[in-house]
């Protein structure tokens, strides 16, 4: 008799997800989690006496709204701040750009730098809303399967299909034109502020071995605006940083019964003829269940987890191929007061600073960004997405202090030249540079600073390839084609063993709704099952 | 009205006389005006230096539809194809890749470089040809308006949808990867020589604005596969007498159709009649008139030079606008004392017979595409070199040669100066960079004609230089190609049609696009 009905491997947002799920559908659930604190990649650490900061991801994708609720997640300690602003947007020698929440603010923002943008963003607005809101039911759907589609599967794509009509023809065909399209092309047909096209593509590129001028790119604002019915990078934050989001996660999950282990290796998920059957700690322990779920990242789940004799040795292949490369690194810094930014009239910070702070104010500048990733080295000048928890969430700084998280694009997890962590330091020190040029004051404030590379977030954090949304989302590994096509439904090719983190549909971002589609498979099979 | 034609086709190209041959075996009364002195379009031969024959434009053909050299009988009007056999690419380290198309020689060849590609490439070529049959019947079709909710629309989505459900899963994930990956990362993972990767990929961007590293190149790695000379899959060829051959053939088997075929006859505008297009007014001022106005040449010419856009509707005006054109390539012509000496194989040989691929390597490939992103001409350019006079000594005098280089990138919108001022230093470039392969080439040139993207657009009527009459990149393909729901070869000016590149399925000398045009315009006006 196995001790458990579902182990979960890895207690991120996805895993904690699909945990809270299943107990409350009566499942007996252990979660085994590698690290010492749960969160995996939405996590809250002190980088600093006194200094704490969201260590990985630093803005919820947004989380899932429905999820919040059916979890309870509020009288679970969950509180979502959202300040004014989305994106500022600086730049060295125009005047920054705010794109706020509220429509009006943005535009007449906007009017200084264009007339012409400001005219065209509410329609830019409105048409991504409404593709968003016609996309919005892909991402709690499980992908269709393509080989032998059920008949509510088919009645699920039936009705996409009329909701794709009831776009009309202009929409429908924005959205087949841009699903394919370059990022830059897409902006350049809407805007003509340099700054304000970056900013917009920022969200094209994020987190992806790409740059603008490469094609597909459009696609990442699609799936924003699905999100959250607006393609530009959304700004709602967690207080006491994301580690509270995956803490309010942890504490609805034991209320439902889930039993979570820190400090628990798995080593590796024992498989016989029957399918998954046990899971083997780093301490030679051995845990049984009925079913497994892994929110590893692909690679890890089938090239380590799993001893490939039990895989088709085409599906093996087709692991090692699924890209998952990363480009991203983190920079924490531990600050003694707030940066002022040039061209920013704004001393207390709550109101422009305190949403997403955007460095990369022309498509040139991004595209050059990734080249030199394309070259194996990481940008002299990069994509910087940073954010100051502090100013609307004091408690994270002692007063007066301040935290800054600083995500960096591009960081080629191979490089060419060196190693990481020979290379680490400097590496920080021209992002500071950087920084510096924007906030003349910005390295005297320094007090200390937490750096994480690409090989970090393989090796602390699990992440394959140090890709922080699990593997590529391009076109070719995106919603029936995640992780790979064939195997989109959140079941693998070992019976009894499935997937639930962001490398499957629909991907990414701090948003569980991943977790929450495994949940939604694993109970149905569960229920299948019992009937036999 | 005495000088009244059933159709008058636009353009003497390639697929405007496709596309009036066929309207014209119909029974339908054809007239075909060319505004140059000569026929062919992109697919000619001149004499620009005494004695030597230069296919200034197009240069291989591969593409060309079976089916259209079958019906047009295409060999009985003087086409005649050599077959091309083989690509040489030299190497930065001395040594080279040499493929060819006997499969075993190929694969020997690749073993000195890789034991492992060499196996793979068994199994490339075989996945590929699987798609390219995949593929094929989408060519001649119609596209569809998904969002239109006619039967026969939604009945060819579903054709298509079947097609792809039916293949062996398998060739779907090679399928979807080939629609959406970059070529470099769809070869990555069979491959691991470099060079190898690099002359591959180099197919997947030629006359796009897009780097061997950018997703959606993967696809036109197909395009290898599916040419065709008499049924034979990837066999490249030349036509005796230059491209130009071919489109003179075509013309041939217009005319004995009954197709009259005018050419020094540019068009100044396309007759209106409440919203309809009756005729064209000449350059002379001439008026004809016809019942259907048939134009190969690309959107813009067509609509925003002969149409007008006062006579638009709007959402149409802003899709041809947003459509891309931005050519990135140019074209050098030679004409040689000699042959070239190679210093990683020197000497003449058959090596020199097929073509000779300046792409040494995939990041030399991709730093092309970087400077031409900023708006330059690539210091070291990608090259697609053929020697036609080795296969057909007619188009040069015994003993000298012509050569044909296609140059990538070189981008229409210079960011500094214009081509008129970089013209011949470009062309140096070019000679530059075919020096460090084989020295000896400045010595034997007799002759240099250099056409940038500038020259293409003024002489060839091709809008921003590009080659396709558009980009060929997945958001101008299909029934997105020119403008969303206007892909079926109809305009929403009615009685004028579109049949050139720059519909599905577009580019090379297929011939597709006149062909389903014309199939549109007799369905139509039955």
């Amino acid at each position: 008799m196995p001790n458990y009905d579902v182990i979960i491997i890895g207690a991120g947002h996805n895993g904690l997800v699909t945990a809270c799920y299943l107990a409350k559908a009566g499942l007996k659930t252990l979660v085994l989690e590698r690290r010492e604190i749960v969160g995996g990649a939405a996590i809250t650490e002190e980088i600093h006496p006194g200094f704490r900061c969201s260590t990985l991801a630093h803005s919820a994708a947004p989380f899932f709204a429905p999820i919040v609720k059916d979890l309870q997640l509020t009288r679970h300690g969950l509180k979502i701040m959202t300040p004014p602003v989305r994106v500022l947007a600086l730049s060295p020698e125009r005047p920054a750009i705010g794109i706020y929440h509220d429509t009006a603010r943005t535009i007449s923002e906007l009017e200084a730098v264009s007339s012409r943008d400001a005219n065209n963003y509410p329609e830019f607005e409105r048409s991504f809303a409404r593709i968003g809101k016609m996309l919005a039911p892909l991402l709690a759907t499980t992908p269709p399967a393509i080989e032998h589609p059920s008949a509510g599967e088919l009645w699920n794509l039936s009705k996409l299909g009329r909701s794709f009509r009831g776009l009309g023809k202009k929409d429908a065909y924005r959205l087949l034109r841009w699903g394919p399209m370059a990022v830059a092309d897409l902006v350049a047909e809407w805007f003509e502020s340099e700054t304000l096209r970056a900013i917009v593509a920022a969200r094209g590129i994020f987190g992806a071995f790409a740059g603008p001028w490469s094609a597909g790119t459009s696609a990442g604002l699609l799936w924003q605006a699905a999100m959250d019915g607006h393609a530009i990078g959304a700004s709602s934050f967690v207080r006491g940083g994301m580690g509270a989001l995956t803490g309010a996660l942890a504490n609805a999950a034991r209320d439902a019964g889930v039993e979570i282990r820190t400090g628990s290796d798995a080593a590796k998920i024992d498989i016989n003829d029957e399918g998954a059957a046990k899971v083997s700690l780093k301490t030679g322990e051995e845990i049984s269940a009925r079913v497994f779920v892994s929110n590893a990242d692909p690679r890890t789940t089938f090239l380590k987890l799993v001893d490939p004799v039990w895989l088709d040795p085409s599906f093996v292949l087709k692991v090692r191929n699924y890209r998952a490369t990363g480009v991203s690194a983190k920079i924490n810094l531990a600050l003694s007061g707030l940066p002022s930014f040039t061209g920013v009239e704004d001393k207390n910070g709550a109101g422009k600073l305190s949403g997403r702070i955007q460095i990369g104010p022309d498509i040139d500048y991004l595209e050059r960004a990734f080249d030199a990733a394309k070259y194996g080295d990481y940008s002299p000048r990069p994509y910087l997405d940073i954010t100051i928890p502090s100013l609307l969430d004091p408690d994270l700084a002692p007063a007066g202090a301040h935290v800054m998280s600083v995500y960096v694009q591009y960081a080629p997890y191979k490089l060419k030249d060196g190693d990481w962590n020979s290379r680490r330091e400097e590496f920080a020190d021209s992002v500071v540079d950087v920084i510096n040029n924007y906030a003349p004051n910005f390295k005297e404030l320094i007090i200390a600073r937490q750096v994480i590379t690409p090989p970090d977030l393989e090796q602390t954090y699990g992440m394959s390839g140090g890709h922080i949304h699990h593997g590529e989302q391009s076109l070719d590994q995106s919603f029936t084609f995640r992780p790979l096509i064939g195997w989109a439904q959140y079941r693998t090719p070992i019976k009894g063993l499935y997937l639930c983190g962001a490398g499957t549909h629909p991907g990414g971002g701090v948003s569980g709704r991943p977790g929450a589609n495994a949940a939604r498979e694993i109970i149905k099979d569960f229920k299948k099952r019992d009937r036999k | 009205m005495t000088n009244k034609y059933d159709v008058i086709v636009i353009g003497g190209g390639h697929n405007g006389l496709v596309n009036a041959a066929y309207l014209a075996r119909a029974g339908k009364r054809v007239l075909v005006l060319e505004r140059r002195h000569v026929l062919g379009g992109a697919a000619v031969t001149e004499e620009v230096f005494p004695g030597f024959k230069y296919s200034v434009c197009s240069y291989v053909v591969s593409l060309l539809r079976p089916e259209i050299i079958r019906e047009l009988d295409l060999p009985r009007h003087g086409l005649e194809i050599l077959p091309l056999d083989g690509t040489f690419t030299p190497m930065l380290n001395g040594d080279y890749l040499w493929r060819v198309n006997d499969h075993a020689q190929t694969r020997r060849e690749i073993a000195r470089h890789s034991k492992l590609d060499a196996e793979a490439y068994d199994e490339y070529g075989k996945a590929m040809l699987e798609m390219a049959h995949f593929v094929k019947p989408i060519m001649s079709m119609t596209p569809p308006d998904p969002t239109s909710l006619n039967p026969k629309g939604l009945k060819d989505l579903l054709f298509l949808g079947k097609r792809f459900q039916k293949l062996p899963e398998e060739d779907k994930y090679n399928q979807v990867q080939l629609m959406t990956m970059s070529a470099v990362d769809f070869l990555d993972q069979w491959f691991e020589t470099d060079v190898l990767k690099a002359t591959m990929s180099a197919s997947g961007i030629i006359g796009t604005f897009l780097g061997v590293r950018s997703p959606g190149t993967a696809y036109v790695l197909l395009h290898h596969y599916m040419g065709e000379i008499d049924g034979a899959f990837r066999s490249w060829g030349l036509s005796r007498g230059g491209t130009g051959a071919i489109s003179n053939a075509i013309a041939d088997a217009a005319r004995e159709a009954g197709a009259e075929i005018r050419t020094e006859a540019a068009i100044e505008k396309i007759i209106l009649k409440n919203g309809q297009a009756k005729g064209v007014v000449l350059k002379s001022g001439d008026e004809i008139y016809a019942n259907v106005v048939s134009s190969s040449v690309d959107p813009r010419l067509t609509f925003m030079k002969m149409v007008g856009e006062e006579h638009l509707p709007d959402g149409f005006a802003e899709d041809l606008k947003r459509y891309k054109y931005r050519g990135s390539s140019g074209k050098v012509n030679l004409a040689l004392d000699g042959l070239p000496d190679l210093k990683c194989r020197p000497g003449p040989g058959p090596h020199l017979r097929g073509a000779i691929s300046i792409s040494p390597g995939v990041e030399y490939m991709e730093r092309a595409y970087d400077d031409a992103k900023y708006g330059r001409y690539s210091r070291r350019p990608y090259i697609d070199i053929v020697i036609p006079s080795l296969t057909d000594p007619s188009v040069a005098p015994a003993g000298k040669h012509v050569m044909s280089c296609f140059v990538q990138y070189a981008p229409y919108n210079l960011k500094e100066g214009t081509w008129d001022e970089k013209r011949e230093e470009f062309g140096d470039t070019v000679i530059d960079t075919i020096a460090e392969h084989a020295p000896n080439i400045r010595e034997l040139i007799l002759h240099r004609q250099v056409l940038t993207p500038l020259d293409l657009e003024r002489e060839f009527g091709l809008s921003e230089g590009n080659i396709f009459q558009g980009e060929l990149t997945l958001e101008q393909l299909f029934f997105l190609r020119p403008a969303p729901g206007w892909a079926q070869y109809r305009t929403p000016i009615r009685n004028l049609y579109m049949c050139g590149s720059a519909t599905h399925p577009g580019g090379g000398i297929m011939g597709a696009s006149g062909r389903n045009a014309a199939m549109q315009i007799l369905k139509d006006k039955k």
